[in-house]
């Protein structure tokens, strides 16, 4: 039998460079406002005989997180149930009949109707988007079968050591701010009625302001005629934005441990508030952010995965909301090495703020950002994601098209300066979830701790506990 | 090979006829018996490339549960000219994304990169084609990176598992098929690096695998820098295949496992599938999307919208990329005042209803175009919106593999759109039978207090 490592020569060889570099062409974008205020934007991608059409409003669940936490997004799971004209079981036949998928959802800032299916059937899908948007009738029955599924599904959120320790860093990161809140309580969903719904239905899902993005195998001047004929003559009045109280600015790091008793692993989630996409700092950011623990090839995941083997899924984000943002690291990691996890993330969190990057690993980083960026032009969805992007977040005409020249002009200096004010590693808030008794000790190494049970409510403090506070 | 000058994937189809695809394919096989797939499309500056070798956690070696997924971690930990994070700082440096999975019958290796890359992707794959280098700090580092990886998808998860590791142990008796994939701790302790390496010779050599490159590229260009990278790795003997055969089963099958974080019970249903492309495994496609197709689907509409005995369904049957036994899957999460037993039993009835009556063109002709449209979605995305074409590039993988074909890619949804009424009916009656299939009953420790408790009949507490 031959073998390939005994018979294979020995070589060195070295990667071959990289080639000249293709230039990016962004699909031509069609942009026009109807005369109600619906901004449309459109991009030809004719690569596959199919259509995405995505119809975003400007309001979620922030909107109404002071009285009916969720309820934007009971809201828009209900939308899809009926309209005057068709009932559920027809909606769902329709979508099927034109090759279609649906989807409405409510984040914290926005609410949408997005469809993706067959280019043959493009009329009827934005037909079908028009008719949700415009004319749901929100079904009693409909209505109360959402709602024990919204139970059962909070009662599975709350098993999940990855949403508890989500909920659980919003609620401090955020204060008072209606992003500090990510599900409702079964008692607020308990509390919601029909009229609410569709009160909000009437005050949000509206035309002026709102984004309709189609992206797909069409002719731009066609589908733009159509999207007119679908959605021109809707007129509906556009409230104002209420104001929100800004979030808390912590002091030192904390601790806020959720138990979960007999968990064989712990969520680790540590975390500051940030920046959104429209603060000037936003690309610097975005490449430390990949250098630290964004990228696979990052010092994070180098550090605690492939060097420690303490996890395997060690990630790091900048989660741009629309007032605010908030930079998070996060790692699922056997019970033994919390502290030890804890010690590196801050260990990396520092390197970033003290040392310059090295230039061959800035110039890596950059190349990553650029790359990735240009992928996400390669499919409808990613293209979909792009320009939702830029025109939910009011971003400049020409982001896309710049985006990978402001990341090349980045520098070491640029990184250093982002990481000090971003990373602010003295005052995190470190979230941890798991085994109590195998994890305590652990944690209160690094801050004052609180206790959560599973429900989110504060757990009496041990006596020794009290009497050290 | 041939050659086709269109510039992507159009098709010619109404809606009523069959469609043809018309994705452009070239193939050839290498001296060393390396088969190369390239399919065109300069629609953007990017490529995705794969590696499929004909290994997956089906044919591990017994005993050595978890040994295709650890293996596979092995393949990132270093090769002859790439130390370990070189494979991933090359690419991620490049500006490309990258990873590898293990299936049942394949585990792939693939990157998508702006098409400047190309080069250096085939020189690192090449790279670790020819020669594993690895030590045993890469292995205890791995293997403690997969236990924290089956932890966090499995047993620190409501519902981790439900049902890929659950059910085939109750489904089929040959251990091939029945073991458990992510493997037991005791198992992955148990590998050693010569156990790594043993499997690195018998499975992945160049006469075991597919490379495949998609996108922004020129055919003949793409096939000389093929030749020039990997045509000297030497062949290996042509692996063992594991038998994977199961004998006739002759009643159903029950299992129950535990489930420790989540609070609703949960129902798996599977179907042992019919042989890979004949009548009925097309008829059986079909099926699938009759019963689990999104909410108008048979099995949603009726036990979460009419009867609301389950909270949630899904389901689905991996045909194209199964090289052997396989089910379609029903998973039905369930209200905790309902039994088990009884949702089984109204689930029957939806079963019996498709084979007493046959299905309507009404209800069949759009299940079709629905059918054809996720086909396509599949194609373009299959894994995240930055991996372009990652399904079309694992469906050549497997149609290369297993039916020695890539070209099937524009053929065979025309075997699933010509299924008739009476195709459905027959298979129905052939394959979803108590002696086909197999079920489990996932039951939570903690069984909470019905949350209709909460609920009057106004809605409010």
């Amino acid at each position: 039998m031959s073998s390939p490592i005994a018979s294979a020569v020995s070589r060195r060889s070295e990667p071959p460079a990289l080639a000249p570099e293709r230039p990016v062409e962004w699909p031509k974008r069609t942009t026009r406002v109807l005369g109600n205020g619906l901004h449309v934007v459109l991009a030809e991608a004719r690569t596959f005989p199919r259509i995405s059409a995505n119809l975003y409003f400007r309001s979620g669940n922030a909107i109404v997180a002071h009285r009916a936490p969720g309820l934007a997004d009971m809201t828009a799971t209900v939308v899809r149930t009926g309209t005057a004209s068709r009932p559920s079981r027809r909606i769902e036949e329709d979508l099927r009949r034109m090759g279609a998928s649906l989807g409405t959802h409510a984040g914290a800032d926005s609410s949408s109707i997005a469809a993706v299916g067959l280019a043959e059937s493009s009329s009827g899908i934005l037909e079908l988007i028009a008719d949700l948007a415009r004319n749901a009738s929100f079904p009693d029955e409909e209505f109360e079968r959402e709602r024990r599924q919204r139970f059962e599904e909070l009662r599975i959120e709350r098993t999940t050591p990855g949403f508890l320790a989500g909920e659980r860093l919003r609620r401090v990161l955020f204060g008072k701010h209606p992003y500090a809140v990510v599900a409702p309580t079964e008692d607020q969903v308990a509390a919601y009625t029909r009229d609410e719904l569709a009160e909000f239905y009437r005050h949000h899902y509206i035309p002026g302001d709102s984004l309709l993005i189609v992206v797909g195998d069409f002719a731009a001047d066609a589908m733009l005629d159509q999207v007119e004929k679908t959605f021109g003559d809707w007129k509906a009045p556009q409230p104002e934005p209420p104001m929100s109280p800004e979030p808390p600015k912590p002091s030192g790091r904390r601790v806020h441990l959720v138990r979960m008793p007999g968990n064989v692993q712990t969520q680790v989630l540590v975390g500051n508030l940030a920046i959104t996409r429209r603060d000037p700092d936003w690309y610097r950011i975005v490449l430390a952010n990949s250098i630290y623990g964004g990228a696979f090839n990052s010092r994070l995941v180098m550090n605690i995965r492939e060097q420690k083997g303490y996890t395997y899924s060690p990630r790091s984000g900048v989660t741009p909301l629309r007032q605010h943002g908030y930079f998070s690291v996060s790692a699922a990691v056997r019970n033994e090495v919390v502290a030890a996890t804890l010690t590196e993330m801050f260990y990396e969190m520092d390197r970033m703020r003290s040392v310059p990057v090295p230039a061959d690993e800035l110039e890596s980083a950059r190349n990553y950002l650029t790359g990735v960026f240009s992928l996400g032009v390669a499919t409808q969805d990613g293209l979909i994601g792009q320009l939702s992007t830029v025109y939910l977040d009011q971003l400049p005409e020409g982001y896309l098209e710049s985006y990978r020249e402001h990341v090349r002009a980045l520098s070491a200096e640029d990184v250093l300066e982002v990481a000090r004010r971003h990373f602010d590693s003295a005052n995190a808030q470190i979230v941890v979830v798991g085994d109590r008794e195998q994890i305590i000790d652990q944690a209160a190494l690094f801050g004052p701790v609180t206790e959560y049970d599973a429900s989110g409510n504060i757990v009496p403090p041990r006596p020794l506990d009290v009497m050290e506070a | 090979m041939n050659s086709s000058p269109s510039k992507s994937a159009r098709t010619t189809a109404s809606p009523k006829s069959a469609s043809h695809l018309h994705i452009p394919v070239e193939h050839t096989t290498l001296a060393n018996g390396l088969r190369v797939v390239v399919s065109p499309d300069h629609s953007a500056p990017v490529v995705t490339v794969g590696v499929y070798y004909q290994i997956g956690f089906r044919l591990e070696p017994r005993g050595r549960s978890g040994f295709a997924h650890l293996f596979e971690h092995m393949m990132f930990q270093g090769s002859e000219n790439a130390g370990k994070m070189e494979h991933i700082k090359l690419i991620n440096s490049s500006g490309g994304l990258l990873n590898g999975t293990t299936n049942y019958d394949v585990t792939n290796y693939f990157e998508s990169v702006p098409s400047n890359a190309l080069e250096r992707v085939l020189w690192l794959e090449a790279d670790r084609m020819r020669a594993l280098k690895v030590d045993d700090e890469n292995l205890r580092n791995q293997r403690d990176v997969v236990k924290e990886e089956v932890r966090v998808n499995v047993l620190n998860q409501p519902y981790g598992g439900f049902a890929w590791l659950d059910l085939p142990p109750v489904a089929f008796r040959n251990w091939p098929n029945a073991h458990n994939f992510y493997g037991d701790f005791a198992d992955l302790d148990a590998a050693t690096l010569a156990d790594v390496q043993q499997f690195f010779r018998t499975y992945y050599a160049p006469n075991n695998a597919v490379l495949l490159m998609l996108g922004d590229l020129d055919p003949a260009e793409a096939f000389a820098l093929a030749k020039r990278y990997f045509e000297d790795i030497p062949p290996g003997a042509p692996p063992p295949r594991a038998d994977v055969t199961e004998l006739p089963q002759t009643e159903e099958r029950h299992g129950e496992v535990q489930e420790r974080l989540g609070p609703l019970p949960a129902i798996a249903i599977g179907y042992t599938m019919p042989p890979r492309e004949s009548e009925d495994w097309f008829a059986a496609g079909l099926i699938d999307r009759i019963l689990h197709g999104g909410r108008a689907g048979r099995v949603y509409r009726k036990l979460v919208l009419e009867e609301q005995i389950a909270v949630d369904i899904d389901g689905g049957a991996d045909l194209i990329e199964s090289n052997g036994p396989t089910q379609m899957v029903t998973r039905i999460y369930h209200k905790p005042e309902f039994t088990s037993e009884g949702t089984v039993a109204v689930f029957d009835e939806i079963i019996e209803d498709l084979q007493r009556n046959p299905v309507t063109l009404e209800e069949l002709d759009p299940v079709k175009v629905k059918f054809r449209s996720d086909f396509y979605s599949m194609l373009e995305t299959g894994m995240g919106s930055h991996m372009p074409r990652f399904g079309l590039m694992h469906f050549l993988a497997c149609f290369t593999l297993f039916d020695g074909d890539p070209h099937r890619i524009n053929t065979i949804l025309d075997g699933f759109l010509a299924v008739t009424p009476a195709h459905v009916q027959a298979a129905a009656r052939r394959y979803l039978v108590p002696q086909n299939r197999a079920v489990l009953f996932r039951k939570p420790v903690n069984l909470p207090a019905p949350a209709n408790s909460l609920v009057g009949k106004g809605g409010a507490r």
